[in-house]
């Protein structure tokens, strides 16, 4: 498979905003010390304290899938067996930044977080998954656990530059030195996964968000946020031509409040590359909130944003994105393999005017849910949702004409 | 063993090499796409249970299975 550039790099460089929770005070720097001097030493509740604690917050997932956390450590402390524990740092979403921006600042809130499960639940290891395209956070994070002194023993893995180097199946490929590709789940992970045994994975955002609660308390952690949903967030804000923001938003935050004025008015996608397209009046009425977003059919997923300019067509801009999807196709699944080429080749003829949109509706109803991992499910969400919320720029590529006025390419 | 119980097939996808053996066994739940993978179209009914067990067994790969729900 030819690489394809990704319409949006992998950041060389990010701006991290100091931010209310997580991203407190991140100017006095990421090391033990200062984190220390900051939340003091970490305590260790056990499992039904810790569950308590996590229920009471409501954290779930931040890697995309938004899963309650608690559900996921309840049943990986079921077995009879050492649960293993996994820190998803892999961040194999060029769109996305904020688990590089905590590895680069906050590593550990991070650490904290896994230490505190770790000792509730016995667990002897904790592995980290380091995105192989990002070598600083890889130095980072390597330094952060060479000054901690834990029982749980730190295992350090670096993955490849895929795209779907960071699927959980993938990962756990990886720790066991396989392929850093996915493979067919027939059972969650935290029931059967590292080895066989409970694992309990989570993203990089997740385990800080569950170190600073064990660390503040739930009181000082649900006093940002809105009620239904205590605490905060990361969102990576990305603009073409500038370098990607890391910002930290209390939950119910207006996204008018979120988003910088200057890119008021646009068209944005959220949550990534197999997220979903919104325009300023979606947007505009909504909240920073995984609950009202979920309704509203625009999920967070992992937090990433991509404003377009005003001269970006997001038709442009989809087919872009979906090209450079469908040659990070592990290449493992038929489907995948073979569907996502033609699905980009047929979005990439409504795009020049070439051919109508049915068959690209057709390629995508081939492809989705047929696959190891989520990928084709999530190139299809974003196909979808440019037909579904930028149906008039659509129709009008398909007869050579852009509304946005862009010139090729993107 | 109650009547409610809905059988499922679903392929392991990085497996399938995707020649169709079990569209020949069961053309009644097994499509094959454009590039020759199977499409499941439904639920395994009770009449077409052995045939379904029959073309889990014939997948060359090993790459069918068999999954209920209760
Ligand atoms: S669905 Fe695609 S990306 Fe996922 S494992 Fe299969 S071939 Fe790889
Ligand atoms: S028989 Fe097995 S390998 Fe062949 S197409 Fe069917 S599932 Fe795939």
């Amino acid at each position: 498979m030819n690489a394809v550039a990704s319409p949006i790099p992998v950041p060389v460089q990010i701006e991290v905003q100091p931010g209310p929770g997580l991203l407190a005070d991140v100017g006095s720097g990421p090391s033990l010390a200062a984190h220390r001097s900051r939340y003091g030493v970490l305590s260790t509740p056990d499992l039904s304290a810790l569950l308590s604690l996590i229920e009471g917050a409501g954290i779930r997932g931040r890697g995309g899938a938004a899963f309650p956390f608690a559900t996921k450590l309840r049943l990986s402390a079921s077995g009879r067996v050492r649960p293993y524990l996994v820190i998803n740092l892999s961040e194999s979403e060029p769109a996305s930044a904020k688990d590089a921006a905590l590895a680069l600042t906050r590593p550990h809130l991070v650490l904290d977080g896994a230490a505190a499960t770790a000792a509730a639940l016995g667990a002897k290891e904790a592995h980290l998954a380091l995105p192989g395209k990002r070598p600083e956070v890889v130095t980072a994070v390597r330094r952060a656990v060479a000054e901690r002194e834990d029982r749980v023993r730190w295992v350090t893995h670096v993955g490849d530059a895929r795209f779907v180097a960071g699927q959980s199946r993938a990962v756990l490929e990886l720790l066991a030195g396989r392929p850093n590709k996915p493979v067919t789940a027939w059972d969650p992970e935290a029931k059967s996964g590292h080895k066989g045994r409970p694992t309990l994975l989570s993203n990089a955002e997740t385990w800080a968000q569950v170190g600073r609660l064990v660390l503040v308390g739930a009181q000082a952690y649900a006093a940002t946020g809105s009620g239904g949903e205590p605490g905060t967030t990361l969102l990576t804000l990305n603009r073409t031509g500038t370098v990607p923001r890391v910002i930290e938003v209390a939950f119910g935050t207006p996204w008018s409040a979120a988003l910088p004025p200057a890119w008021h008015g646009g068209r944005y996608l959220i949550g990534g590359f197999h997220g979903v397209w919104a325009d300023w009046t979606m947007l505009d009425s909504l909240r920073v909130s995984a609950n009202d977003m979920r309704a509203a059919n625009l999920p967070l997923g992992a937090g990433a944003v991509w404003a377009l300019h005003e001269d970006q067509c997001p038709v442009v801009a989809t087919s872009e994105v979906v090209g450079y999807l469908a040659a990070e196709s592990s290449g493992r699944c038929g489907p995948c393999l073979n569907g996502l080429p033609a699905l980009a080749a047929a979005l990439h003829g409504v795009r020049t005017g070439a051919a109508g949109p049915t068959e690209v509706g057709r390629l995508a109803r081939l492809v989705a849910g047929r696959g190891a991992c989520a990928h084709p499910d999530g190139t299809v969400r974003l196909v979808d949702s440019l037909f579904r919320t930028f149906a008039a720029e659509v129709h009008a590529h398909t007869s050579r004409v852009c509304l946005v006025g862009q010139r090729e390419p993107v | 063993m109650s009547r409610r119980r809905v059988h499922q097939l679903k392929v392991d996808w990085p497996n399938c090499t995707g020649r169709g053996v079990c569209h020949g066994v069961l053309p009644e739940l097994i499509d094959l796409d454009p590039w020759g993978y199977p499409i499941i179209t439904g639920p395994v009914t009770e009449e077409l249970l052995p045939l379904a067990r029959e073309a889990v067994r014939m997948c060359p790969q090993l790459a069918l299975r068999l999954t209920s729900t209760p």
